[in-house]
């Protein structure tokens, strides 16, 4: 049991970083990427080769692949500059796609669909920590870091930029502000932190394969950051726990019919989402006045 | 009002237009447009609406690209370059329809226009601390300073207007293009806002200003640039532009 609720916490761990970083660039730039799951896979495919050939320590894994997925984030950025709203999603969609076929076709790299075995476990203080008691508060110390980076981008002048590109970028560039540089920063930052995750989940299984960062790994981590709250700060993390404990805490409920959990599991996210977006737009941590907000600002001139 | 204008023509050319066109398909937005704007001057552009006041602002900060002509600052052409390059020489601008920062503070939208660049830190650019003295300041004269924490999209009318303004005070540029600053001002909103372009005039801010309120165009100008049709027509002291007879009835021709 206990280990179980650790496995959980691991997880929760794990995935809030995913959010939080997605949450970097939806809340504060305005790029909704569908194409985060990719910098998750890289992160965990340059993580376990450079564990298995080179080093397993994470002083070692994790600038690797946080250098290689900065790099290809740029494959990413490059759109993100040049279109804007629903036409950046499909984009970043193509870019899912196409990561989705190289992590399964690029077998020397990836293991192809089989993926990679025999990742070694992390070494620290001269023991392996693979056992959930060991490994959670590593992610969960990781899941901190990260946020509170992010947090100090926001509220750097950084921050304050991508907040004005996002809501006027015209405006934004008048007073001499580089739109182009400052969304590719906050793009290769963004993923270059979700590989962070990347590499602790591989170290974490000692097994990866394409199927975790697929097209359901982004749309899944979207669904996080949207349900907990778009630009807040606590809220992908609210998200990333809520919708992984939410499976287990179902099957804790004696009266359904536990035969049927995953369907049951369907039909209350889905009205959950429904729900949610009616009578809390901004996310359950975000602001209760967002739709008071949002016709006033559409009203105004 | 003529005599101070006729002495500051000696004064420096910042912005020197010459032959600019802008068509956008077959319709010429601006046609044939030259003039300079000197340092020093208060320049006001006036003419019915659709006239090419604000393309031609356009074209001067690059959010449009001319299709004709040069626009030159200190004799630098600066025709074709990315509007954060224009800015950064020390052109801001306001816009019509504001665009403010709307989810952002008041403070942070005064904050951020003096932090151009990408980086989260700056060694180059004003401390932390010269950054917020000169953001209360501006704050304090715009009479924002008990609004500071608020969004700028709770503010009321006037306020956000003040808003445009104070971030363009606080932006530190040589050459200011405001675009409709005054349109739907009251009365004492008025004052405080002529008061402001005054001592900012003063302090060496050389300022282009789209108006309607001609009251307010002979008031506060030293120049009027009456533009028709993406033409320049007239171009002069305040008096004489609004006394020609032949403007008047293309200005008010649309009205009566």
């Amino acid at each position: 049991m206990e280990a179980y609720l650790l496995n959980l916490g691991v997880l929760v761990s794990i995935y809030a970083i995913l959010a939080v970083t997605l949450n970097f660039i939806m809340g504060y730039a305005g790029i909704f990427s569908l194409a985060h799951a990719v910098f998750f896979g890289v992160g965990a495919y340059v993580g376990a080769q450079v564990g298995m050939h080179f080093s397993a320590s994470l002083i070692v894994t994790i600038p690797a692949a946080m250098a290689v997925s900065a790099v290809l984030s740029l494959m990413l950025a490059l759109p993100a500059l040049r279109v804007r709203g629903e036409y950046f999603v499909a984009a970043s969609l193509g870019l899912q796609m196409l990561a989705v076929t190289v992590f399964s076709e690029w077998k020397g790299m990836t293991g192809g669909i089989g993926g990679l075995i025999g990742i070694p476990a992390v070494r620290m203080f001269g023991e392996d920590i693979y056992r959930p008691a060991a490994f959670f508060p590593l992610a969960a110390g990781a899941a901190i870091l990260v946020l509170i980076v992010t947090r100090l981008l926001v509220r750097s002048s950084l921050g304050r930029s991508l907040t004005a590109i996002r809501d006027s970028e015209s405006a934004a560039e008048s007073f001499g502000k580089n739109v182009a540089l400052i969304k590719t920063i906050s793009v290769v930052v963004s993923a270059a932190l979700a590989a962070v995750a990347g590499v602790l989940y591989a170290n974490y299984l000692s097994f990866i394969n394409v199927e975790s960062f697929t097209l359901d790994t982004s749309v899944l981590v979207m669904a996080m950051v949207i349900i907990g709250g778009t630009g807040t700060a606590l809220g992908p993390i609210v998200g990333a726990a809520l919708l992984l404990l939410l499976p287990g805490m179902l099957s804790y409920l004696w009266f359904l019919p536990q035969t049927q959990i995953g369907a049951i599991q369907q039909i209350i996210y889905g009205l959950g989402m429904a729900v949610l977006m009616i009578f809390r737009p901004g996310g359950l941590v975000g602001r209760s006045g967002a739709r008071r907000r949002t016709r006033k600002a559409g009203g105004g001139k | 009002m003529t005599a101070q204008a006729l002495a500051s023509l000696s004064e420096e050319v910042l912005l020197e237009i010459r032959g600019l066109e802008k068509s956008f398909g077959g319709v010429k937005a601006v046609s044939d447009v030259s003039m300079d704007l000197r340092a020093g001057i208060v320049t006001t552009l006036v003419g019915p609406n659709g006239a090419g006041k604000t393309t031609l602002f356009n074209l001067i900060t690059g959010h449009l690209t001319h299709s004709g002509g040069s626009v030159r600052w200190l004799g630098r052409d600066i025709g074709g370059m990315k509007p954060y390059r224009i800015a950064r020489l020390g052109i801001a601008r306001t816009f019509q329809d504001l665009r403010l920062f709307k989810d952002m503070t008041v403070e942070e939208n005064i904050l951020t226009v003096m932090e151009p660049g990408a980086l989260p830190f700056s060694f180059t650019g004003p401390s932390a601390r010269e950054k917020r003295e000169r953001v209360a300041r501006v704050m304090e004269r715009t009479g924002l300073a008990d609004k500071a924490r608020t969004r700028a999209v709770d503010l009321a009318y006037a306020e956000r207007k003040f808003l445009s303004l104070a971030r363009i005070m606080a932006a530190k540029a040589r050459l200011w293009l405001l675009d409709e600053p005054a349109s739907g001002l009251d009365p004492n909103s008025y004052a405080t806002f002529l008061r402001l372009l005054r001592e900012e005039v003063a302090a060496g801010v050389t300022v282009c200003i789209i108006e309607h309120n001609l009251d307010i165009v002979v008031g506060s100008s030293d120049r009027i640039a009456f533009l028709d049709r993406g033409r320049l027509l007239a171009d002069g002291d305040p008096k004489t532009v609004l006394e020609d007879p032949e403007l008047t009835k293309i200005y008010f021709g649309d009205r009566v």
